[in-house]
């Protein structure tokens, strides 16, 4: 190397450090800043319509939602991000106790988002839903054996089981809704049962588990909606012995319903485009756009009315638990400390 | 040498310390938080995260390390000392693999031999026999087949130069082949060798994708766990922390490795001893086993989905993230390596090697996560002050600081390792004759470090076009790179559409990996 390449070296740098305009000053035109953890090619579809309809054109960042409020919180006042959007109540709970999100009130959100789904000040707005729910081997399950989520700790289902580690946020989530319904005492019994019951150490994803049960590794296996409809729409050769083979029952919670996650939003404190942010959460719950989350990418709409996937409305239709989505949030630390304790990977 | 330091002026040394010490700052900070900030879960984390996460990483790290190590001397001495059919080919070919991100690679091998894989299925369909490579074992030897040119690089350039001569003598004096490995090769090569162990032992630690996919719990998914799951960050830094002291460990073994080991100013290259008959063969057969597991396996995947199950369309926006890798690539391989450079001129002629610097170059095993954490809050306690016109986060500047923070290791570590193969003599007498110390650094020692920088720069672009977790976070809005679109595709499940821009990585990643083959070729000549 030259040593007449440090200037030059130094000048890049210096260039590269400053960044283009981030709508924090004059703008041209319309613009919305977005920080995402959702990735998928339904959002960028929907961001694309918005900018059609609305002209205001939309950024992105996507990354761990974790990582986002770090940034977001680093960034503080100066923070570019407009909305925030997050695939997990507990973190839209958690952006809001870290003073990450402005309270909204807006008549077309409250209208069109049910108040189970939605932050009662308005710091975040469901958009849409996922249900928890058992896939099994049709020729080997009874479905009627499973009409709750502690039916499945049933000593009948010892080694026949597959679930995904307790790392993922889902599981998570569903053993903090158990602590709601049924105590930390029962629910550590209920998840001694579930790994007992394990088929196999928890590996991969919910996919690998549907693979699993494709494959005879196991006869049942707790997933999410949203992959099981990913899979039963594809046309991926390797899914085939799945479609044919699977059923699917949404357990409930001793009655009360089954279990569900949501992805939502919120307009963030220091947002500089604020009402172009409620402008965006306005129309991501807007019918058109609910039915493209439901036939792009499998999820559950909010908005009442609205038809979902064929895929989605052949697995039957479910009654969502009642549980406050704040208690998500709440217990899911204590979620993970059950897990640990019992040994759920 | 020494007798020289009390003579130069302290003040550019002072100056690259300052440097040292922006780089270290944000590790400084993460590192330093948990003297105050809350861990309200520790006392958990201590007691039901921390064995078994811990456990699981030495076993890890232990496994990648031993596997590594058989896959690597055999083919670096091979491929150095004896000539066999094919050597051309797997010189260059033995260190594809690098050019693999970890988690493509594991996804991969999952997909092929886990235990839905297609080859597990159609072996449980025809024999009954269902393989399983997703377990500790299993994760082990995956890391280990795309991880291991990092000992077969530094390692080669031991065999193929320096001891030539002493091995010639131990074949006079009778010694077999083995023995020649053995008790003379391995013991000159050990520094070298330690060096690449090292970089790969960093590289095991810091995974992510890999380990949580396959369910392995390391100190990694530990403070993932504890920051994610528990919302408990000062117990995530603490566990940072536990990481960064087995980083220590393991720098200090590698520093008494190169204790009591002598410099050679022998540079006569080694000339290759043809290998007759069965031997031949075998030793085609080993390389050839290495290559088609290593590399074959994974990429032939990758290439099959790519022609199977594509439209034959490159799907929008990769031509751009292709773009933006290579922007983004060249920028923080040329920042790191100008400071790799300095702080190679600062370890040659201070009195004492900086701490400083040792710390800076520790971020090469703290999780990018971890790393981008502490680059925000700097850049961000400066942001807020209103200090610059336009925000640091978000930039592509404060991302190619970010990258240097994370591989500053990956450029100094080949500059050290030359420079102590490098004669002392020689810039010695330049500095006898009145040269100022960054003149003799500049007219001697640069010129000869010329190939080792140029294969650090490989190193780090190779590094950068895999990174994911700084280049997610750090990024500008609306830019895409190959991994974080590889990536995208790859977390929801969606292996195949997620083929294209992992076939593009690879080929991106061989570009610098056949340069720094080449420049290491020419080197050895």
């Amino acid at each position: 190397m030259r040593t007449a390449a440090f200037p030059f070296i130094v000048l890049a740098f210096m260039a590269a450090c400053s960044t283009p305009d981030q709508g924090t000053g004059g703008d041209v035109s319309e613009r919305v800043n977005v920080y995402t953890h959702r990735h998928y090619a339904a959002d960028e579809q929907l961001f694309r319509m918005f900018t059609e309809r609305t002209g205001i054109n939309v950024h992105v960042i996507q990354a761990g939602d974790d990582e986002l409020m770090a940034r977001m919180e680093a960034e503080g006042v100066r923070s570019p991000c407009d909305v925030f959007i997050t695939a997990d109540a507990g973190r839209l709970g958690q952006a809001e106790r870290r003073g990450l999100l402005q309270a909204i009130s807006s008549d077309i959100l409250m209208s069109r988002i049910p108040p189970q789904y939605r932050d009662p000040e308005g710091h975040w707005y469901g958009l849409t839903v996922r249900a928890r729910v058992v896939a099994y081997n049709r020729d080997r399950v009874d479905p009627d054996a499973i009409r709750t989520y502690a039916d499945l700790a049933d000593p009948r289902w010892k080694g026949r089981l597959l679930v995904r580690s307790s790392e993922n946020v889902y599981n998570q989530s569903l053993i903090a809704a158990m602590i709601a319904h049924h105590g930390t005492v029962a629910t550590e019994t209920w998840a001694r049962g579930i790994v007992t019951n394990m088929a196999r150490a928890p590996k991969g994803g919910d996919t690998d588990q549907l693979l699993a049960v494709g494959e005879g590794i196991g006869d049942l296996a707790i997933v999410n909606s949203y992959y099981v409809g990913k899979v039963l729409a594809g046309n991926d050769p390797q899914h085939a012995k799945v479609r044919a083979s699977i059923g699917v029952v949404f357990p409930t919670m001793d009655g009360t319903g089954t279990h569900v996650n949501i992805s939502g939003g919120g307009v963030a404190r220091h947002a500089p485009n604020r009402d172009a942010a409620v402008t965006l959460l306005e129309f991501l719950c807007s019918p058109d756009a609910q039915q493209t989350f439901s036939e792009a990418n499998m999820e559950y709409p909010v908005l009442e009315g609205i038809p979902v996937a064929t895929t989605l409305d052949d697995l039957g239709s479910f009654v969502p638990d009642t549980l406050g989505l704040e208690a998500l949030e709440r217990l899911n630390s204590a979620a993970v400390k059950l897990s640990d304790a019992v040994g759920w990977k | 040498m020494r007798s020289f330091a009390a003579h130069i002026p302290r003040g550019p040394f002072l100056a690259i310390s300052a440097l040292a010490l922006l780089l270290a700052a944000p590790l400084i900070v993460v590192l330093t938080a948990p003297l105050h900030a809350p861990a309200p879960e520790w006392e958990h984390v201590q007691r039901a995260l921390l064995p078994h996460h811990l456990r699981e990483t030495i076993l890890l790290l232990f496994g990648v390390l031993s596997i590594a190590l058989v896959i690597a001397i055999p083919s670096a001495w091979l491929v150095a000392v004896h000539d066999f059919p094919l050597r051309g080919f797997f010189r260059w070919a033995l260190v594809i693999p690098l050019a693999l991100p970890t988690y493509i690679s594991a996804f991969t091998y999952a997909a092929l031999l886990g235990p839905t894989g297609s080859f597990s299925n159609s072996l449980a369909a025809s024999i009954g026999i269902r393989p399983d490579i997703m377990n500790l074992p299993g994760l082990s030897m995956v890391l280990a087949l795309v991880l291991f040119p990092y000992i077969y690089l530094p390692a080669r350039a031991a065999f193929s130069r320096g001891m030539a001569t002493q091995l010639d003598a131990a074949r006079m004096l009778g010694a077999g082949a083995q023995r020649r490995l053995v008790r003379v090769a391995m013991p000159l090569a050990r520094p070298a060798i330690a060096g690449g162990a090292l970089l790969l032992a960093m590289e095991t630690l810091n995974d992510f994708g890999a380990v949580k996919y396959f369910g392995i719990r390391t100190l990694t998914t530990g403070i993932f766990r504890s920051w994610g799951g528990l919302y408990d960050m000062g117990s995530a830094l603490r566990l940072s922390m536990v990481l960064l002291g087995l980083i220590a460990l393991l720098l200090w073994v590698e520093r008494r490795s190169r204790r009591g080991v002598r410099q050679t100013t022998d540079q006569a290259p080694m000339k290759p001893i043809p290998l007759k008959g069965a031997h031949a063969w075998l030793a085609t057969a080993w390389c050839l086993l290495v290559v088609a597991c290593a590399a074959g396996l994974p990429l032939g995947k990758i290439i099959s989905d790519v022609v199977l199950h594509s439209d034959g369309t490159v799907p929008g926006g990769v031509l751009k993230a292709f773009l933006n890798t290579l922007l983004v690539a060249g920028l923080a391989a040329s920042f790191t390596l100008a400071i790799a450079v300095l702080f190679a001129f600062r370890e040659r002629y201070a009195r004492r090697s900086d701490l400083v610097i040792r710390l800076a170059n520790m971020g090469y095993a703290i999780p990018g996560a971890v790393i981008a954490i502490g680059v925000m809050a700097l850049a961000g306690f400066l942001d807020r002050q209103h200090i610059m016109g336009t925000a640091l986060i978000g930039s592509l500047g404060m991302l190619t600081y970010a990258f240097s923070v994370r591989f500053l290791a990956v450029g100094t570590q080949p500059l050290y390792g030359n420079m102590r193969q490098q004669s002392p003599y020689l810039d010695e007498a330049a500095r006898m004759l009145g040269a100022s110390p960054w003149r003799a650094f500049s007219r001697i020692t640069l010129p000869l470090l010329k190939p080792a920088i140029g294969a650090a720069a490989m190193l780090v672009a190779i590094d950068v076009i895999k990174e994911l977790p700084l280049t997610l976070i750090l990024r500008p809005f609306d830019l895409h790179t190959l991994s974080t679109m590889t990536y995208e595709l790859a977390s929801i499940e969606q292996l195949r559409d997620s083929s294209w821009p992992a076939l593009l990585i690879v080929i991106c990643g061989l570009f610098p990996v056949l340069l720094l083959e080449r420049l290491l070729a020419r080197q050895s000549r």
